[in-house]
């Protein structure tokens, strides 16, 4: 327990470290948000109407003031308004994109990390066989494609010659959100391709990971004693092996997570899917300061979550944290 | 305490290390017997077969060894012969094992009962669970580590009480014959000692065969009733442990006793033995030993010697200087 707690420590503090950063970066770079709106306006506004717009961007009072402010705005979820989508406040956007996102990225995951497990688990144990010598060259080289490649392939050949999936949405604009079987077949239906795209690019990873740390284990003193015990084949490769290799592959899925939503970015783009990337892709082109600021926020938070999330399944799955 | 009749009978057993290009015969053909109740001891510098020769005799030879000559009869079935059935039944309920390092032989990540248990509800289903706790309870009792520890995990236990609950394992299903392979050279010689004299007071009780082997002389001639000495893959004397290092006949034997110090007397030189064990992929002709022997003659180097019985002495030895 105070592992946990010691590493939530430091996850709290690093976040902090990241709004700080977050708050300074743009501060130290020349021009402001608000200048674009303002000049938008043509010189029409007065004074008191500059003013307010500047202040409705947390840009009035001194370094520290508009610091104070910023971190309170954050404590509370307030992550300013969208420049390009004027009104509307970013929170609502993020987590909007964050939804889609989420679905997408988890998806792949969930069935990448599940998937290419089982398959190292199956390489290791009869390692040098057929399903070894076929299957770990080419996880390999799909785990060396990059998600753009792939992604732009099965949309050409799904979406656009076969058509046996959408081109676009996270689902069809005659449905509306709802919790029905209806709704989630249809968002699943436009999922496919974009996970299918992150999964084949991700799956070969957990697969080669997975492969290695079982075989560095099966010369154990501990697997020759399990298998020596008569134990069943199911048993010794499962609760003494896997078992084993499973820890550092959960250290792992915390580490890719940040590269995952980077590669999600491209995903989304070709697929024209409403998530988190997309949104951003956006808002780099349009310099929408405060949805960047707000999306490395919420790409820090998921970091550094997944790596709280980690640490707990660690403490979990290893006996020796736990004292 | 040995009766003399044979639980094991081991005849010109070869075990090879097969290369891409190359064959390290790493026993070569030995012959000895296990009898009942009997501690029987290989000693022999490192890489000499000994550990080998156990692996072999419970089947446990892993490519690239291979086992590729000789017969293996325990209570007059042949080991190597038997097919996958009558194998799970030899090894642990006939034949156990100990490893060397206790740190190594428990799996790290699930509690110790599940370890011992597992062994017992394998071999014995009908037991239950309940019946495998309560064996599992009667064996911690046995080895003298408290009952009420058997939920606690691999490294909260010192290292000698973790050898304790690798003996405890072996003793599980009350086998004939366990092949202790170096079971006290992880340990301090405190524990060493307890450890030792517990086996003992457990074999006298229990009453099974022992096969220990270790490159400590001293240790083995107080534990064990017969020593079967090996150089470079080959038995060279097999003698009462009483008289190996006291009447040794093997030069090899003589040298590897006058290399330990004696504790009490006038000070004297060591002798080593001069150069180092041959290249398995190149061994000399004739005897193995004759290009480190002092008394080595013409014949030495064109035919190996064989091991022979030699009455008076009531031991077994494969040397020219005796004929």
């Amino acid at each position: 327990m105070i592992f946990l707690a010691r590493r939530i420590a430091f996850y709290i503090g690093a976040f902090f470290l990241a709004v700080t950063f977050n708050f300074f970066i743009p501060r130290l770079m020349p021009g402001d948000p608000s200048a674009r709106i303002i000049a938008s306006f043509q010189g029409r506004l007065n004074e008191s109407q500059v003013e307010a717009i500047r202040k409705s961007y947390g840009l009035t009072g001194s370094l520290w003031e508009q610091y104070i402010t910023y971190v309170g705005s954050i404590l509370r979820l307030d992550f300013g308004i969208s420049t390009v989508q004027f009104p509307e406040p970013t929170a609502s956007l993020l987590f909007y994109g964050a939804t889609w996102t989420l679905v997408l990225v988890g998806l792949a995951i969930f069935f990448a990390f599940i998937i290419g497990s089982f398959m190292g688990i199956h390489a290791a144990w009869h390692r040098g066989g057929f399903f070894d010598s076929f299957f770990t060259p080419i996880n390999v080289m799909l785990n060396a494609f990059t998600p753009a490649i792939v992604a732009l392939l099965l949309f050409y050949a799904f979406s656009l010659q076969l058509q046996w999936f959408p081109l676009g949405r996270a689902h069809s604009t005659s449905i509306s959100p709802a919790l029905s079987f209806e709704f989630i077949g249809n968002v699943l239906y436009h999922a496919t391709l974009p996970v299918l795209s992150i999964f084949l690019v991700s799956f070969g990873g957990w697969h080669l990971g997975m492969r290695n740390v079982m075989i560095n284990l099966l010369n154990e003193d501990f697997v020759i004693l399990a298998k020596a015990k008569g134990l069943s084949d199911r048993r010794v490769r499962y609760r003494y092996v896997a078992r084993n290799a499973i820890l550092p592959q959960i250290t792992a899925l915390a580490l890719s997570i940040g590269f995952l939503l980077g590669g999600a970015l491209v995903t989304e783009q070709v697929f024209n899917y409403p998530g988190l990337g997309k949104f951003t892709f956006t808002a780099i082109g349009s310099r929408d300061y405060s949805f960047i600021q707000g999306q490395l926020l919420l790409l820090t938070a998921s970091v550094l979550v997944a790596n709280l999330l980690s640490d707990i399944a660690n403490v979990i799955l290893d006996p020796r944290l736990r004292t | 305490m040995s009766s003399d009749r044979v639980l094991l009978e081991v005849r010109n057993l070869t075990v090879d290390y097969v290369g891409d290009n190359s064959i390290a015969r790493a026993v070569n053909g030995i012959d000895f017997d296990i009898r009942e109740g009997e501690a029987f001891g290989l000693a022999g510098e490192s890489g000499c077969g000994k550990s080998t020769v156990a692996f072999a005799l419970a089947r446990l030879t892993r490519l690239p060894g291979l086992v590729s000559g000789g017969s293996v009869r325990f209570q007059g079935e042949e080991v190597l012969s038997f097919e996958k059935a009558r194998l799970k039944a030899y090894r642990w309920r006939e034949v156990s094992f100990v490893f060397q390092s206790a740190m190594n032989a428990l799996n790290p990540v699930i509690p110790v009962s599940e370890q011992i248990m597992d062994v017992i509800e394998t071999h014995n289903p009908e037991l239950g669970e309940k019946g495998a706790r309560a064996r599992a309870v009667e064996m911690f009792e046995l080895v003298g580590i408290p009952p009420q520890r058997l939920d606690d995990f691999p490294h909260q236990f010192s290292g000698g009480m973790r050898q304790r609950i690798c003996i405890a394992i072996a003793l599980a299903l009350n086998p004939r014959l366990i092949i202790m392979d170096e079971p006290t050279t992880a340990l301090d010689v405190v524990v060493q000692r307890d450890i030792i004299e517990q086996i003992v007071e457990l074999k006298s009780r229990l009453g099974f065969s022992v096969l220990f082997i270790t490159h400590d002389l001293g240790l083995m001639i107080e534990f064990c009733d017969r020593i079967g000495v090996m150089y470079s893959g080959e038995l060279v004397e097999v003698a009462p442990a009483s008289s190996i290092l006291t009447n040794p006949q093997h030069p090899y034997t003589r040298a590897l006793g006058s290399s330990f110090p004696p504790l009490s007397g006038p000070r004297q030189r060591l002798e080593g033995i001069a150069g180092s064990p041959p290249d398995l992929r190149a061994l000399p002709q004739g005897c193995r030993f004759s290009p480190r022997c002092p008394h080595a003659m013409a014949l030495c180097a064109q035919t190996a010697p064989e091991l022979r019985f030699y009455p008076e002495h009531e031991s077994e030895a494969a040397c020219h200087l005796l004929n």
